[in-house]
């Protein structure tokens, strides 16, 4: 078979001496490097990296590039993942040397600007989530979640809690991360059933919160995309027994702008500023998790902590006794902050509450647009996604909501997120949450409906075509389990 | 709008196909009266929205009052890196959409250019250490460490059943910032790390060592080259562990030290984990970058993080997919060994690119000239009336420790000199002290201005060695 080089591994097309960059010419006498190292140990052969040439390192990556779905080029409404459109001038602004060569121990004085723009992505994310305090250090949602975690423990130590609080009560609808999280903070989880429309039982909470409670983690809107209708009560209820509420922001692209949630009694929530303020995804990360606190847990944020000051911005540690320390080296994933910075400047007060507004609006005309087409977990008023299952065409035709999302791919459509939540929290179905996110069209969301209705047709007339999806891909359904079972980690090449 | 394309005619037009009055219809869950009110100016005060110029006049206004690596010569490491990064880098990874736009892949059939780039990651990693597996990357090296810590204690608590192993020692001079970290994971864990302090050459104190290495502890981490540059006995920690069965881990700091050193393969260690940012990574403060983690084959189902195999389709061809997923949080809950949802995928695309165009051999000649430019500015700045090397006698990689006086930084500032990281604050005994740290974008004339702008500086003063 013949193959185009440019579908090769890089490694596959590396031949000894080809390369693609050149040293600047030494300038220092040139030195013998075990003389030099005084006797280190050296490694017993240079490590096995590609040697290509600038054009097929490019090639190969443009290559690679066309086998990937993404925002840029296709509708990508991946529920609770939030994948809007990222506006170049993110990156553009992000590539001046001002950022890229802004080194972490430059002297406080150089670093006046970027100080500056943190305290004030620190004021926009505390008047968003109604709350007192913002730390921007955690690297990603999972980790604001560990950092919100930690607070409420270094809090619960503070007044002599800590030994008896001990549970952290989470819904059984949460994302995966939460009870992960809420076990390496050293708590123990309880697990809530939720109601069927996936809203929180007040009364199996009132009998699972007591004194040994230390917090619930919440998503609201939840993860089968309602906004919880019982918020105040569930805070009355947390705040009655002595525990904090903290809520996942992984659902707040719905509701920002349009209530904050500290005014519904939350104490803690973490952003997503990848999901909710257009920092790109980059195919898994970098993203951005900062935690916003009620006041009483501001004390022990990580440090270091960006103020304002007379004589200038500077980087404090105001509570060297009471803080959690540090989640992380530096500052945080700094860049991510500049871009959710750029894109919140030209949203303002009234774009923050614009999106909330019309990514709740485009999901909802999706739900409205395929009522009868695919069953609907709750055929209510939704947030910002909507949760269909996989309940008709599986009884009918014994198509799963996999092949579904398959299908999808060959009408240039990535899929929707699917199986979560769990079968358990949706009645036993395979849910297909779609979330498509303010800045889709209506002409692309009614081409999306189309789509579903198409193949929800093939469904009935030919269900293999939909059993054998992708048609059109690069490569037909991967083997995922072999992938598990038997992995192959890396090249065979690179350790000899 | 800017960002929503929505006109007013689309949204009335969706507004009549769900049935409701209004967009206010669709929030009736949430109490009317804890919903902002937009009319009232006073409430949710979020300054008016820019537009695209507008925006980029702001940003270059904040950047008017910074300064940065590019305006100086510059000296400072400390866990980042002022490298060069090759303009392909970013053609391929911040302006092409096709990587930074995309999600975790997984939809393997519509993702295979983010899988396949992160095996070639994961190989290059493997080569790089010459460990047998690598995860997908993680959130950056402290981080990193902190997870090989927590992977650690669950090995040890599968192995060693009816002990009880709680200790985690950190050897030596380790950067303060992945300590730091380290500590706060420690923390709620319930684990006890235990320091091991650096002896008066910089490296190990190999006494302190042994005596803290038993059964009590479960694994023992050093950075080599260390947080002072020095390049340590990391097969002398792994003997160490051998007796007490301790877990090793190797933490790398400047990971261009990885293409002339002992492997941490060769030197037998469990885990390497390290930070990423000198691959190709820009600075950005400090963030994002990646952390790198990779293990010996037997540690495989303990790892944290996204891993990425190759399969085949169902027609037998080639192709990638995430593996393992039962490690992971979304699928055992509580019960995961990690929290970690995502990697940071489009920094470790960024690394892949930067091994590749500096290639096999690119890449030693890209170290050994880091060597050289070391050495020369060891012997530089040393020739400076009253600067001595603090650690002469064992061996460094591309930083290294230099003796002159306190109070130093601001006077070789004036000279567009950013010199050596003041160590002041670092430990007792360093007063006076700064981490000198070379790139290949130093020069000669960088070097010999930083060692003319040092005498001045120190010139007519009494110098105090403390």
């Amino acid at each position: 078979m013949i193959q185009n080089p440019a579908e090769k591994l890089l490694y596959e097309v590396s031949a000894p001496g080809r390369r693609c960059l050149r040293l600047p010419t030494l300038d220092v006498p040139k030195v013998d490097i075990k003389h030099a190292l005084k006797g280190a140990k050296l490694r017993a052969k240079p490590a096995v990296l590609p040697e290509v040439g600038e054009l097929d390192l490019v090639r190969h990556f443009k290559n690679l590039a066309q086998m990937n779905f993404s925002v840029d080029r296709n509708f990508y409404p991946l529920g609770s993942c939030t994948m809007k459109y990222n506006p170049k001038i993110n990156v553009t602004l992000l590539s001046l040397p001002g950022f890229t060569k802004a080194h972490p121990h430059l002297p406080e004085a150089d670093l006046q600007g970027h100080i500056e723009l943190m305290v004030t992505l620190e004021t926009w994310l505390r008047e968003i989530s109604g709350l007192d305090a913002v730390t921007l250090q955690p690297a990603a949602g999972a980790q604001g979640e560990m950092t919100g975690l930690m607070v409420i423990k270094a809090y619960l130590e503070s007044r002599g809690e800590a030994k008896t609080r001990t549970k952290i009560v989470i819904p059984d609808s949460a994302h995966g991360t939460n009870p992960a999280t809420a076990a390496l903070a050293g708590f123990d989880t309880v697990t809530l059933k939720s109601k069927p429309d996936g809203g929180v039982d007040l009364e199996a909470l009132k009998a699972a919160v007591g004194p040994d409670t230390a917090a619930m983690m919440i998503t609201n809107p939840s993860t089968l995309g309602v906004i919880e209708p019982n918020m105040v009560e569930i805070a009355k209820i947390l705040h009655a027994a002595g525990a904090q509420l903290y809520m996942d922001g992984a659902n707040m692209n719905a509701i920002q702008g349009v209530v904050r949630p500290g005014d519904l009694g939350i104490d803690v929530m973490h952003f997503n500023l990848h999901k909710t303020y257009s920092v790109p995804h980059g195919s898994g990360g970098p993203g951005a998790g900062p935690i916003a606190v009620r006041k009483h847990l501001e004390p022990f944020l990580p440090y270091p902590r960006p103020v304002k000051t007379d004589k200038g911005y500077t980087l404090s540690n105001p509570n060297p006794k009471q803080t959690i320390g540090k989640v992380r080296s530096f500052f945080g994933n700094y860049g991510a902050l500049v871009m959710a910075y750029i894109y919140m400047a030209q949203l303002g007060r009234e774009g923050v509450r614009r999106n909330g507004e019309n990514a709740t609006l485009n999901a909802n005309y999706l739900r409205a647009a395929l009522r009868g087409v695919y069953h609907i977990h709750n055929d209510k008023t939704c947030a910002h996604e909507v949760v269909f299952t996989d309940k008709k065409q599986h009884e009918e035709n014994d198509i799963s909501a996999l092949d579904i999302a398959k299908r999808m791919i060959d009408y240039g459509i990535h899929p929707m997120t699917i199986y979560f939540p769990q079968p358990n929290v949706v009645a036993g179905h395979g849910a297909m949450m779609v979330e498509p996110t303010e800045t889709e069209s209506k002409e692309t969301l009614d081409y999306f409906v189309d789509v579903m209705k198409k193949i929800a047709q093939e469904c009935k007339d030919n269900p293999d075509l939909v059993h054998n999806a992708p048609h059109t891909t690069p490569v037909a359904r991967v083997d995922e389990k072999s992938a598990t079972t038997n992995p192959q980690l890396y090249c065979a090449i690179c350790i000899a | 709008m800017p960002f929503i394309q929505n006109t007013d005619a689309d949204r009335a037009a969706m507004l009549a196909a769900i049935g409701v009055k209004s967009i206010d219809d669709l929030f009736a869950d949430i109490p009317a009266g804890l919903r902002i009110k937009m009319s009232d100016a006073g409430t949710f005060k979020l300054p008016p929205g820019k537009g695209e110029l507008e925006v980029t006049r702001h940003i270059q206004d904040l950047l008017s009052r910074t300064k940065n690596a590019g305006d100086y010569a510059y000296f400072r490491g400390g866990g980042i890196y002022n490298h060069f990064v090759s303009t392909v880098i970013d053609h391929i990874a911040l302006f092409d959409g096709s990587f930074i736009t995309a999600y975790t892949p997984y939809q393997p059939e519509c993702s295979q250019g983010t899988l396949t780039f992160i095996y070639e990651f994961q190989s290059a990693i493997c080569a790089l250490t010459g460990l047998e597996v690598s995860n997908a990357s993680m959130y950056d090296g402290a981080s990193a460490l902190a997870e090989a810590m927590m992977m650690g204690k669950h090995v040890a608590e599968d192995r060693f059943r009816k002990e009880t192993r709680n200790n985690f020692i950190l050897a030596g001079a380790v950067n303060p910032e992945y300590a730091q970290v380290v500590q706060t994971y420690a923390d709620v864990a319930g684990i006890k790390v235990v320091k091991v302090p650096a002896g008066p050459d910089g490296r190990i104190d190999k006494e302190a060592l042994a005596k803290a290495a038993t059964r009590k502890a479960f694994a023992i981490a050093v950075q080599s080259p260390n947080y002072l540059g020095i390049i340590e006995d990391v097969e002398g920690v792994v003997a160490a562990a051998k007796e007490p069965e301790l877990l090793t881990i190797q933490a790398v700091g400047e990971a261009l030290s990885l293409a002339l050193l002992q492997t941490p393969a060769e030197a037998g260690v469990d885990i390497c984990i390290g930070e990423g940012q000198s691959l190709g990574n820009h600075q950005f403060l400090g963030g994002p970058a990646f952390g790198f983690f990779s293990a010996k084959k037997e540690w495989l189902r303990k790892m944290p993080g996204r891993i990425v195999s190759e399969t085949k389709d169902k027609n037998g061809k080639r192709a990638f997919a995430l593996a393992l997923a039962t490690r992971e949080q979304h699928i055992r809950r509580e019960k995961a060994t990690s929290n970690i949802c995502t990697n940071q995928s489009l920094c470790a695309l960024r690394a892949l690119l930067h091994l590749s165009a500096w290639g096999k051999e690119g890449f030693v000649e890209l170290a050994e000239h880091t060597v050289a430019k070391t050495q020369y500015a060891m012997k530089a700045l040393s020739a400076v009336p009253g600067v001595s090397l603090v650690h002469p006698d064992v061996p460094v990689f591309n930083e290294f420790v230099i003796q002159a006086m306190p109070g130093l930084e601001k006077k070789v500032l004036k000279k567009k000199v950013a010199g050596g990281l003041p160590l002041d604050k670092y430990g007792k005994g360093r007063r006076g002290q700064y981490l000198v740290a070379i790139t290949e974008v130093t020069t000669k004339e960088e070097i010999d201005r930083y060692a003319e702008a040092l005498a001045e500086a120190m010139k007519g003063k009494p110098v105090t060695v403390s």
